[in-house]
């Protein structure tokens, strides 16, 4: 009986070992693969193009009532691509697995209100932004203890996982402010439920973002405060495609310049783009 | 591969959570077991439907769903839960349906002469259950009842999409910040194949414990 139970222990410690060893060798390797042909020409010629969103975040990618991609990003997305001259074909992918996605070739470019950073500049290219985002603390309507990010000390708060939004409360606002509690989800549309059902104290996002939840959903939550910080989203490509990131930028400079991105931006958040 | 380890206590809070979850979820969907097993063997017509009805319900829909339901569904009709607390109640009841069948067919294996013995010795129904059939039902079921529970141990990532951080949502959070997933996410399966190794070691001695007077 103690012989096996011996041997089984050893048979546990040396596939750990191999696991272990095979892990380290594994994250030496470089991630960035050299494009043998040209992404963009890539796309050209097969007449398509995969973007990776959400499609869980109105009013930037959401499912509309006809069960179609709509929205913000949607719509920038379909004019980049019109201009390309080929098709855009939406593919949908939790924000938590968006990286990953992209990385492994499951769509071609992100146009998901990304929001450009640093960190993020390491694994992937971004174009030029396409939007500004405004962030402000959520909370409930009748809540009036929270006003401002100082007040999240000792408090529930909501964020998406993976998102720049979580990196900063963890990294900006936790030190600043001192302990709080952070509950990450897979999608704005829990986070917002939970804050509206009373599990969460606040949350942070952007005005637009709560504006048709509290229309179409009802929910009873509110924002207060000034932004907390601005955000600019890209549209995210892997890197090495130098050529598809000089097209992308192009075609939105155009877009700036001829005021489509302004109509875009107007039709969906009825105000003009301030950058 | 140093950030795994410089992160272990991280994970390894993850751990804690995970079987946490098992163990109170196996606690209570044993019980349920019982009373859902006997309900099919011994009921009347109507609890004997019930139970039917609850296993099949249950062993139908994705647990995922089960869970979700119970956070965020059960919401709309007024019950809010914590995430721990929907947790515990989703993964008992479906643990409790599959555990049920296990233990029917257990009980079903005990031949008759238990039954005609104890009755003969003067026992009432609830005697002989619990004292005679009920032990050697469970030796039986602990083969099958072990796969449950070993599942369940892997099945507790599901609750990661109600918040509980769990092992799963652990290595999510570390992937988020660190930006890369091979290590954590093999790290985690390491872990999970670890606990459930001493769960299915326990369990064997469990088994040999009770079959002593075979």
């Amino acid at each position: 009986m103690k012989k096996k139970r011996f041997t089984f222990m050893m048979m546990l410690l040396v596939v750990l070992t191999i696991v272990v060893t095979a892990c380290s060798t594994k994250s030496q390797s470089d991630d960035h693969k050299e494009e043998k042909t040209d992404l963009l020409q890539d796309i050209k010629e097969g007449g398509t193009i995969k973007i990776g969103l959400m499609g869980t975040y109105q009013p930037y990618n959401f499912l509309n009532e006809n069960k179609e991609m709509d929205g913000y990003d949607v719509d920038v997305a379909k004019e980049l691509a019109n201009r390309m001259g080929v098709e855009v074909e939406f593919v949908a992918q939790e924000f938590s697995g968006m990286i990953a996605g992209l990385q492994t070739e499951k769509f071609d470019a992100v146009i998901s209100q990304m929001t450009i950073t640093d960190e993020r500049k390491e694994q992937m290219d971004f174009t030029e932004p396409y939007i500004k985002n405004n962030v402000k603390v959520i909370v409930q309507e009748d809540n009036t203890s929270i006003t401002s990010k100082e007040d999240f000390v000792g408090k529930e708060i909501g964020v998406g996982l993976g998102t720049n939004d979580e990196t900063y409360l963890r990294t900006v606002v936790l030190p600043e402010v001192g302990e709080f509690n952070i509950r990450t989800y897979d999608d704005v549309i829990t986070t917002l439920k939970d804050l509206d059902a009373g599990r969460i104290d606040a949350t942070i996002n952007n005005l637009y973002a709560i504006k048709p939840v509290i229309e179409k959903n009802g929910y009873k939550i509110k924002a207060v405060g000034d932004a907390i910080k601005s955000d600019f989203a890209g549209v995210a490509i892997r890197k090495g495609n130098e050529t598809l990131l000089k097209e992308l930028d192009k075609h939105l400079a155009e877009m700036k310049e001829d005021g489509t991105l302004s109509e875009i931006h107007v039709k969906w958040f009825g105000e003009e783009p301030q950058f | 591969m140093d950030l795994v380890w410089s992160n272990m206590p991280f994970l390894l809070k993850g751990a804690y959570y995970t079987l946490l979850i098992t163990i109170v979820s196996m606690f209570f969907g044993s019980i349920i077991a019982v009373f859902v097993a006997i309900a099919r063997l011994k009921g009347n017509w109507l609890i004997r439907w019930i139970a039917r009805a609850y296993v099949s319900i249950i062993r139908g829909t994705p647990t995922l769903v089960q869970i979700i339901i119970v956070y965020y569904g059960l919401v709309d009709y007024g019950l809010k839960l914590e995430p721990l607390m929907a947790a515990y109640i989703a993964l008992s009841i479906s643990i409790g349906a599959y555990l049920s069948e296990t233990l029917r067919g257990a009980i079903q294996a005990i031949p008759k002469g238990q039954y005609e013995a104890a009755y003969a010795s003067g026992m009432t129904p609830f005697q002989t259950m619990t004292r005679i059939i009920l032990p050697q039902a469970i030796r039986i079921a602990i083969p099958p009842a072990g796969n449950t529970f070993i599942g369940m141990l892997k099945e507790t990532s599901l609750v990661s999409v109600i918040t509980v951080t769990e092992l799963l949502r652990q290595a999510q959070l570390l992937i988020a910040q660190y930006y890369v997933y091979m290590p954590f996410y093999l790290a985690i399966a390491v872990m999970y194949w670890i606990m459930s190794t001493v769960f299915a070691i326990l369990l064997e001695r469990l088994e040999k414990r009770l079959s002593k007077y075979e």
